[in-house]
């Protein structure tokens, strides 16, 4: 990487009001991808060897936890106690509890376990906010076809399809839980456009759409008669019938004491999200602890496919400064609004509301050829121009992302005055898990809803479809899961499917001595105990 | 991702759940914590300040307060210990529970039946690691104006510091979400999406998917 300029340098450069020249002409995108973009970094992909994927392209940090053995066996089982219910939902956040309350609303006994505490998830960070088709210009269709571009064109049309026309009566369904929206003067829902889509179309509470969405589905978890929530603790395995081929309940561990404990139940919902926590390729990450991919590796050691393996996101603007919050988000919605983003030199390099794939690369490509600004706390970054944003529209900072100003007075900086330094911080998991229109995956008894989920967003994903997305197929999941299976239930519990992979693993000649999921990121001590 | 003796400054000497522990002063409370290895730090969600999770009692010489360890930054000689999550709610209801709007403020008094009881310690407002005027949000919502109240607990992350702190055991943080969401569920009625609804139901919406154009 060339070196730009110094933090301070670039910020007594710059200047609001300083006349900025038109945008360069733009290379072909897909050679832009190919040479900037994460996914396509040499070393970054691996093929995986063992699974229902075998022969497929993954990236590198996550098939090593793929192909890794679990962390628990048969013997460990012994005199666990056992809880029998309809549906086991893994996973508190906005999937997990749309699923949850879904499931509930259709008569199921709910079982929700969560790794950490109800609520803490990547919903509650999400800030932008969430897409559904409801102005007199725009339509499902439009909204479909946006969705399966920017994904370029890798998407499951039947998916896609389910999520588009579910839009509106997502957000209809969301108000009845009691969440609020920003309304126009006249009572309208107040939308505004997303990079990459062709109409203004993200509906939201500010810019703490998600806070919103999950303290509301929360408190509606918790509050219903119908569903019980278990607080730290994540499940740590799956269980499957006698024959490895169909899921039939799972293994939970308690953070606390670590104790294990079975579920035996007809169906279970993974809504475990995703994996930024995994730092992969070394990135920062604007994802919640949790986040590390659990749910991918219990459904692969089951059987179930997988998709979009070698298929990340990294989000355009993640900060870089101060290092505490490295590889937090601002919020797209900022850009949506007119900020723009500009180098070292002061300036605009990327048609700003390109897909987050396309301007990611970009800002890689301006400081990896020296256009970038370097803080003495390490790190580079591009600036996001919000001074120049709050010149043409005094205020709006203030109306309408407030949490962009209270995080950034924590740190210290006002970005009514001072531009924002960013660079592209790993957001999202494109791929995951195979499902159905009703998140059934490859593997009978098994749901996924959410990001763990795979087949909608191709391999770029839009602004405010995961919030469409969590909410439309966790419904759809939590129904099909509490109508399903009305058999009188699973008559033995097996780890039928653990053996079968550790014969795997040992036939191709892969180590035995890495065991996942991880649960918790390396940095947290999570394996001392006093 | 944390290197306690990378440059930058003097190491900072604190105390967290009882354990000294040597940090860099621009860590927060909660890299202070995995740096230093205190064990079973795992009421941490989000890091940004958004969950309300990381919950800390917070002593700077003889001034005792709440905040979020992950807006909190180490501090020469301070102390901090992780609280244990918020105890289950005593309130219960469920929105469809809600048939007639003019009983809102009938039933709020029956589900928080304490939020007329403030007695303006300001014990919540103090607590507040967001800064929510607390006690006039739940002045608000005793005297039915559920919108304003609900608009006062905008940027609330639900970590209940301020039911700790309340003497009548007002939960502030549920009244005000109650405030939000009945405000929406009853009078949150917009026409263009209202619009697109009815027309979905005139004309569901279907695609084989191999119309999209390129």
């Amino acid at each position: 990487m060339k070196r730009g300029l110094s933090l301070q340098a670039a910020l007594a450069a710059y200047r609001p009001d300083a006349e900025l020249a038109p945008l360069p002409e733009q290379i072909d995108p897909d050679r832009l991808l190919s040479f900037f973009h994460p996914d396509h970094l040499r070393d970054s992909v691996t093929t995986l060897t063992v699974g229902p994927n075998a022969g497929a392209h993954c990236q590198r940090e996550l098939a090593g936890l793929l192909q890794a053995e679990a962390v628990i066996d048969e013997v460990d089982l012994a005199g666990a106690p056992v809880t029998d219910t309809d549906v086991l939902v893994i996973g508190g956040g906005g999937a997990g509890c749309a699923a949850a309350l879904a499931a509930a609303e259709h008569g199921a006994r709910v079982l929700l376990a969560t790794k950490l505490r109800l609520g803490d998830s990547n919903t509650v960070m999400a800030e932008g906010g969430i897409q559904a088709a409801i102005e007199p210009g725009d339509s499902a269709q439009k909204h479909m076809q946006d969705t399966l571009r920017a994904g370029h064109h890798a998407g499951d049309p039947a998916l896609v399809a389910a999520m588009v026309g579910d839009g509106p009566e997502v957000i209809r369904w969301l108000i009845r839980q009691g969440m609020q929206f920003d309304q126009t003067a006249s009572g309208d829902l107040h939308t505004r456009r997303a990079g990459g889509t062709s109409a203004p179309r993200i509906v939201h509470c500010r810019d703490y759409t998600g806070l919103e969405m999950m303290r509301v589905l929360r408190e509606a978890v918790a509050q219903h008669r119908g569903i019980e929530v278990w607080d730290q603790h994540p499940a740590v395995e799956l269980l499957s019938n006698e024959r490895g081929q169909k899921c039939v309940g799972a293994v939970l561990s308690s953070l606390a004491d670590r104790r294990l404990c079975i579920v035996r139940t007809r169906s279970v919902i993974l809504a475990t999200g995703g994996l930024g926590r995994l730092h992969l390729n070394g990135f920062p990450t604007s994802n919640h602890l949790g986040a590390t991919g659990d749910g991918l590796v219990l459904a692969y050691r089951m059987g179930a496919r997988l998709c979009e393996l070698d298929s990340f996101q990294y989000h355009p603007t993640g900060l870089v400064n101060p290092p505490y919050l490295s590889g937090k988000l601002v919020t797209e919605g900022i850009r949506a609004a007119g900020a723009l983003l500009l180098n070292a030199q002061g300036q605009r390099f990327v048609d700003e509301l390109q897909p987050r794939d396309i301007v990611c690369a970009a800002i890689i490509r301006e400081c990896r050829e020296g256009r970038g600004i370097h803080p003495d706390t390490g790190g580079v970054g591009v600036w996001l121009d919000t001074p120049r944003l709050e010149r043409g529209q005094p205020g709006l900072l203030e109306r309408q992302f407030p949490k962009l100003l209270a995080r950034t007075r924590v740190a210290g900086i006002d970005p009514r005055n001072e531009p924002i330094l960013v660079y592209p911080t790993l957001h999202y998991q494109n791929g995951g898990a195979v499902i159905d229109v009703d998140g059934a995956t490859t593997v009978p008894g098994l749901y996924a809803a959410g990001e763990v989920a795979g087949g909608i967003h191709g391999r770029n994903r839009i602004m405010g479809n995961a919030l469409l997305e969590i909410i439309g197929f966790g419904r759809r999941a939590g129904i099909a899961a509490a109508l399903s299976g009305h058999d009188r239930g699973p008559k033995k519990i097996t780890l039928e499917h653990v053996n079968r992979a550790r014969r795997a693993l040992a036939l191709a000649g892969l180590p035995l001595d890495r065991r996942a999921p991880q649960l918790l990121p390396p940095y947290t001590a999570a394996g001392k105990n006093s | 991702m944390t290197d306690s003796t990378a440059p930058g400054g003097q190491a900072v000497e604190l105390v967290i759940n009882g354990i000294a522990v040597r940090a860099e002063p621009h860590m927060t409370i909660v890299e202070a914590a995995w740096a230093g290895g205190v064990p079973r730090v795992t009421g941490v969600g989000c890091l940004e300040g958004v969950c309300g999770s990381c919950r800390i009692l917070l002593r700077r010489g003889q001034d005792v307060s709440v905040a979020l360890a992950c807006e909190t930054f180490a501090e020469p000689g301070i102390e901090a210990l992780f609280l244990p999550p918020p105890a289950a709610a005593r309130h219960q209801y469920e929105l469809t529970d809600f048939t007639d709007g003019w009983d809102i403020q009938a039933r709020f008094q029956e589900i928080f039946p304490e939020a007329v009881r403030c007695r303006h310690c300001h014990g919540c407002v103090r607590s507040c690691p967001k800064g929510i005027v607390v006690e006039e949000g739940i002045a608000l919502a005793a005297a039915g104006r559920f919108r304003e109240a609900g608009e006062a607990f905008l940027e609330c992350v639900m970590c209940e510091l301020c039911d700790s702190a309340c003497p009548e055991q007002i939960a502030p943080a549920h009244v005000g979400l109650f405030c939000r969401r009945i405000t929406a569920f009853f009078h949150l009625r917009p026409p263009n999406l209202i619009h697109r609804l009815e027309e979905l139901r005139q004309e569901p919406f279907s695609s084989s998917g191999d119309k999209e154009s390129a």
